[in-house]
């Protein structure tokens, strides 16, 4: 087996667009929506088979414990063919957190079990009164011998319909400041008392779950970390998520829907269009830029800032704005419910459906806006 | 104004609220979503008891005589219940329909909707379909509420034809939109038709003008959702409309209902005085409307948050209204450009 670390990045790169382009399903390139476990477990599976399902993890847990920068690169290539998200959350969310803070036990437990494809995770963190204001979580776990009694309700839990895990925040001390009655536990979604409900979306898909825990009976030893410090540890696993949000790929596919759609209405060629076309293209360009300084700063190993959060703002801004413009652009089928003509290329409508949310979710842009002006540049208030 | 056209305008907003409230619950509009014909025919028969669809039609012709006022208020009620019923499309008939073909489309028996479109973007007559020997042959698009129409008043190169719907060479393709209805494609190959005389063209801005009046009434009702919600919804320990960020977006979003409020009601009554700008007047209004009702809706969507992109969320609901009538009876660019056409720029300075 080739050491992928001892490659050059170049030749890096290469065998991973090879092996994509011949191993990925070429109906689940660009999917419209985020893909369901019956939908992209073939792909999981493929990467599991072939050591590539946890590129962060060290060698001793399973994962391919290559470097910062040639995870990147496996992020950009993936990005580039149009591979769809797998139910990832075992692979970048738990993996990571029990190698930092998850006792022997927990990781030999669990770890395997995500190599394996037998567990499938999701993210028990907001709640109908938590949004924005994470940190005033109420869910509660209520410690009886060696039990936690969990009671409470979790929304936004992205595919908690495929999932038979889940990685929780609840509050166990309600006496503390409100971030630091909050601890970390893992739950089996067959619990007794667990209860689901798919939230379905304005573009009427069930990507997001509410879950209801009544009275749920879950062993002590299912506590990641120490008891009360689930803040911290859940803190640090969201600053990964900026830059990612922040990645041009979304907005560089909606421009090219933008222009496939404007050659289809006949406008391409409209002085209007031209200008608004290529201001959108010089965005991107300024975004992917600046986005690069941050990749750099993770490829050096070192800690994102709080800057970070500007990538999010200005990515998702971005991809809205470029949704709009389709949607002038499209005439009377800015209307249409299905793409035009039956070609998934031509959907307006779904894809600034689509863009919705990604203002809100992450951390909503009014959030990153605060970070911004009280962690970056210090402003009073 | 004067007191009789206020007092006109009242009386269609209070028969309005008996029909389509424009408070309470949703559960009508839902419940009519993505089903043929997406409207609800009880409903309109009770529109049509109110004598709606004839509101512009003289009284010798067996209309109410209304004037664009009155029919906006009525659409702008309509809009703020997001009510389907087609009553633009059936409005645009009864304006050039006279005799039988005319009072069956009155009291209800034979809904008439309009076919006139061939290309999207698209806001004039200019037909390639031909009448000839009382046959009629071409494509029309974007007929919304097509699925639940009895007949077609179809415009041709050479004049107007009723067609009915069940006639044979007539083939009729749904397509779901975005808020629960149907645009039907009508293909006429040959069929059978009965020429009308007269044109669709005043007919055009009248629908444009009310339409904006429609979306006017779903932002503002949009708006008044969001503002609810500012003031409900906690987090950080207080209620979210109290942080001024928040405020100075709601100040924006009503900044633009106003605009798009005096634009309508400015537009309509040019209209009713027969003013020379009436025609630009419309275009103002829809360019407006358009780009304002997509502003507010977008953004209650936003200030709503995680809840906001629910389906069971009634913000969902206006801003895939706005998506279908957006750039229906022409989009924003469109009108901007008729409007420039239409006048030297030095008229408003």
């Amino acid at each position: 087996m080739v050491d992928l670390d001892a490659l050059s990045d170049d030749d890096f790169r290469r065998t991973v667009r090879e092996w994509i382009e011949a191993e990925y399903p070429e109906d689940l390139r660009n999917p419209p929506k985020r893909l369901h476990w019956s939908e992209n477990q073939v792909w999981y599976y493929k990467l599991a088979a072939k050591g590539w399902l946890c590129p962060g993890w060290p060698k001793q847990y399973g994962g391919m414990g290559i470097s910062a920068g040639k995870q990147i690169i496996m992020v950009e290539e993936f990005e580039r063919h149009g591979v769809a998200r797998t139910n990832d959350h075992g692979i970048i969310m738990v993996g990571p957190l029990l190698i930092a803070h998850g006792t022997e036990a927990q990781k030999a437990e669990f770890l395997p079990k995500v190599l394996s494809g037998e567990h499938i995770w999701c993210q028990g963190y907001s709640e109908p009164g938590a949004g924005s204001d994470l940190a005033s979580l109420r869910t509660e776990a209520l410690s009886d011998g060696d039990d936690w009694i969990v009671n409470g309700s979790k929304i936004w839990t992205t595919l908690a319909n495929d999932a038979n895990w889940i990685f929780l925040l609840v509050r166990t001390d309600k006496s503390a400041k409100k971030q630091e009655g909050i601890s970390f536990l893992l739950v089996p979604m067959d619990s007794p008392g667990i209860t689901i409900r798919p939230i379905w979306t304005i573009d009427l898909h069930d990507e997001f779950c509410e879950v209801f825990f009544d009275n749920v009976r879950v062993p002590k030893k299912w506590t990641v970390g120490q008891v009360n410090q689930g803040w911290t540890m859940a803190k640090a696993l969201l600053g990964h998520e900026r830059i990612y949000l922040g990645s041009p790929k979304l907005s560089g596919y909606a421009l090219g829907r933008l222009r496939d759609l404007a050659e289809r209405m006949g406008v391409s060629d409209d002085p209007g269009f031209v200008d608004t076309y290529t201001k959108l293209r010089l965005e991107i360009a300024d975004l992917k830029a600046l986005h690069a300084t941050y990749v750099d700063v993770v490829r050096r190993g070192e800690t994102l800032g709080p800057d970070v959060s500007m990538l999010k703002v200005i990515q998702t801004e971005l991809f809205q704005k470029i949704t709009d413009v389709m949607l002038d652009v499209a005439g009377e089928n800015a209307g249409l419910l299905d793409p035009m003509e039956g070609n998934r290329a031509f959907n307006p409508g779904g894809l600034f459906l689509q863009a919705r949310p990604s203002t809100i979710y992450g951390g909503s842009n009014e959030i990153q806006r605060n970070i911004l002006a009280k962690n970056v540049l210090g402003l009073p208030g | 104004m004067d007191d009789d056209r206020t007092d006109s305008i009242r009386l269609i907003r209070d028969s309005a609220a008996g029909i389509a409230p424009r408070t309470g619950d949703l559960r009508r509009i839902r419940a009519l979503r993505f089903q043929t014909p997406g409207f609800d025919r009880g409903v309109w028969a009770q529109m049509c008891e109110m004598g709606w669809p004839g509101l512009l039609v003289a009284e010798e012709n067996g209309g109410a005589g209304q004037g664009m006022g009155a029919y906006c208020a009525l659409a702008e009620e309509l809009g703020a219940a997001l009510a389907p019923e087609p009553l633009i499309g059936a409005s645009m008939c009864a304006s050039v329909l006279r005799g039988t073909d005319l009072s069956r489309l009155l009291d209800g028996s034979a809904l008439v909707l309009p076919a006139w479109q061939e290309r999207a973007n698209r806001f004039d007559v200019g037909a390639e379909t031909t009448i000839t020997n009382g046959r009629v042959t071409g494509t029309k698009l974007f007929i919304p509420g097509a699925g639940g129409a009895d007949l077609f008043l179809v415009a041709g190169r050479d004049g107007l034809a009723l067609v009915a719907a069940d006639a044979t060479g007539v083939s009729v393709r749904l397509e779901k939109t975005q808020d629960g209805g149907e645009f039907g494609t009508l293909v006429l190959d040959g069929a059978p038709c009965t020429p009308v005389a007269g044109d669709l063209t005043e007919a055009l801005d009248q629908a444009a003008l009310a339409i904006s009046a429609y979306l006017l009434g779903a932002m503002d009702r949009a708006f008044a959702l969001t503002l609810d919600y500012l003031r409900t919804r906690q987090q950080f320990g207080k209620p979210i409309g109290s942080f001024q960020a928040l405020q100075h977006r709601a100040a924006d979003l009503k900044i633009q209902v106003a605009l798009t409020r005096a634009s309508v009601e400015n537009a309509a009554a040019i209209w009713d005085d027969g003013g020379a700008g009436r025609v630009a007047a419309v275009s103002r209004a829809k360019a407006r409307a358009s780009d304002a009702a997509m502003l507010v809706c977008r953004q209650a969507i936003q200030l709503f948050g995680g809840i906001g992109y629910t389906d069971e969320a009634d913000p969902g609901l206006f801003l895939r209204k706005a998506m279908v009538l957006m750039n229906m009876y022409g989009s924003a660019a469109l009108h901007r450009a008729r409007f420039a056409r239409l006048t030297p720029d030095e008229d408003d300075i």
